[in-house]
């Protein structure tokens, strides 16, 4: 019963704002796994957006079998399967290592997030007119071009808001991959628990996710603010955006404005 | 029209939207410098066949060549074929384009909509293209509203900038898509004024409009459609004065 107010504030203390170099490390891969299976996920939705709406029938299935599977099934089981089911290499960049399960939990992560940046993505290129790619195409645009230099660009501006959440939500599930073995932030606090049975260091890792995701709030903003510069005349400011970030209601409210 | 070129020619074109038959074989040849005006009440197949000179649209038979070349389409033995994009996107540089909701791209200033084209499709060096879209914005009374984004235009200045996007090509030809039907009165006349003097100035262009009135002052041919064919073609004289077809008569009763 005493766990339940028995807050040890030196554990807290001491792993929050003096932590030692191995939870450096652990920090670094969470950020690194998080932002490379954000990365890839993106440009597997786009993919797999630009294939959903193909007139190659087969490239529209493929893309539908794909949101099928992955959106239908637990992230932690296509985790464990595609690092026990294939044999990934551990990579080096110089100082930089990448253990091979790091490397399967990239892989998983980006595919799952995968599936549901199709859907965000489809979105945003839904929203933008019809007539911006029959604008594009008469001037002389080819498809690709006229999706990269006008269509996208305008639909990043209702992607990033959704895309943000991902992200966010992206730097907490990475948490999964301790599960098959790779060393990261929970990892870190999971292992200091089992050696000295502190249930404060979960407490510790939780602020530094918090931080995390603190601080990828104040990026969204900003991304925001500059996507909107080109935005007619209606664009938020900064406090405004974070304060939509913090508060769903209020980017609610505002809707009916324009 | 002895000798002159030819810079549009249609051939028996039909096109259907499921199984409503929108155009069924409609012929026209433009030569250049002229002006056509299309006009016809809505359902007509007006827009449907500007749409498909310029590949927007598929065509279910016939042919529509554009300076000779074929649109959208190869021949392959006595088949066509629908043609490569590229292919496709190259024949469109020179078939510009103004829309009824202008289409501006939004997130681009009046001048980047005027420079996109040339820079990127053209390959053409940015500082010629800046030059030459300045040019033309002023032309069409905007030099002061270069950097700005079309959300803070009016539609009259929206539309003049689409105009100078479409002359930034450098088309051989010009699809007017009943370009003043979204405009408030004042603006239809600037624009107007400017269509007029594109055409007093020898640009070959095709417009479907309602506006009878730039049809009778600028057009050098008006063409009457109806339910998906060309019912009449003549003069403006021939037309306003003494048009022959029953349902040409009617219409411009009820429009003029």
């Amino acid at each position: 019963m005493h766990a339940l107010v028995a807050v040890d504030l030196h554990i807290i203390w001491q792993q929050v704002f003096h932590p030692h170099s191995v939870f450096f490390r652990t920090l670094w891969a969470t950020v690194y796994i998080s932002i490379i299976s954000q990365a890839a996920g993106v440009l597997l939705g786009l993919l797999a957006a630009l294939a959903r709406m193909s007139r190659f029938a087969p490239l529209r299935w493929i893309s539908g079998v794909y949101v099928w599977i992955f959106r239908g099934t637990p992230v932690l089981v296509q985790i464990f399967y595609i690092y026990f089911a294939f044999s990934w290499p551990t990579l080096h960049f110089g100082f930089w290592t990448v253990p091979d399960a790091a490397i399967a939990g990239i892989v998983a992560l980006s595919i799952n997030e995968g599936a549901y940046m199709r859907e965000i993505i489809r979105a945003g290129i839904d929203s933008v007119d019809r007539g911006q790619m029959e604008a594009a195409k008469s001037v002389g645009m080819t498809y690709g071009m006229a999706m990269r230099r006008i269509i996208l660009p305008q639909a990043a501006r209702v992607i990033v808001p959704p895309l943000g959440n991902e992200f966010n939500n992206m730097m907490k599930t990475t948490s999964l991959v301790y599960t098959i073995g790779v060393f990261e932030m929970f990892a870190f606090a999971e292992q200091n628990y089992s050696q000295f049975f502190i249930a404060d260091y979960f407490l510790a890792v939780a602020v530094w996710y918090l931080m995390l995701t603190t601080v990828w709030t104040f990026i969204q903003a900003y991304i925001e603010r500059r996507l909107a510069v080109s935005e007619r005349g209606d664009e938020l400011s900064f406090r405004e955006r974070l304060q939509a970030a913090w508060n769903p209601m209020t980017s609610w409210a505002r809707g009916g404005g324009g | 029209m002895t000798g002159a070129e030819i810079v549009m020619h249609a051939e028996d074109v039909h096109k259907s939207f499921g199984r409503l038959e929108v155009l069924k074989g409609i012929s026209l040849e433009v030569t250049k410098g002229e002006t056509i005006c299309i006009i016809g009440p809505s359902g007509s197949g007006k827009t449907t066949f500007l749409r498909c000179i310029n590949h927007l649209e598929k065509i279910d038979s016939g042919r529509i060549e554009v300076n000779g070349h074929l649109i959208g389409y190869r021949q392959r033995g006595d088949r066509l074929v629908e043609d490569s994009e590229r292919n496709i996107a190259r024949q469109r540089t020179q078939i510009g384009m103004v829309f009824q909701r202008f289409n501006l791209f939004p997130h681009k200033t009046a001048l980047e909509n005027v420079t996109e084209g040339p820079i990127q499709v053209l390959d053409m060096e940015k500082r010629h293209a800046v030059d030459k879209a300045k040019m033309l914005l002023s032309r069409v009374g905007l030099a002061d509203k270069v950097d700005t984004y079309p959300g803070k235009l009016s539609g009259g200045q929206q539309q003049r900038v689409a105009i100078a996007r479409a002359l930034a090509m450098e088309p051989a030809l010009i699809l007017f898509d009943e370009a003043t039907s979204a405009l408030d009165p004042e603006a239809i006349g600037d624009v107007l004024y400017i269509m007029g003097e594109l055409a007093h100035e020898g640009m070959t262009m095709i417009v479907v409009t309602h506006e009878m009135g730039f049809a009778r002052e600028a057009a050098d041919r008006v063409v009457m459609m109806d339910d998906g064919l060309i019912i009449e073609e003549g003069t403006p004289e021939h037309f306003f004065v003494a048009p022959e077809h029953a349902r040409t008569k009617l219409f411009l009763s009820k429009i003029l």
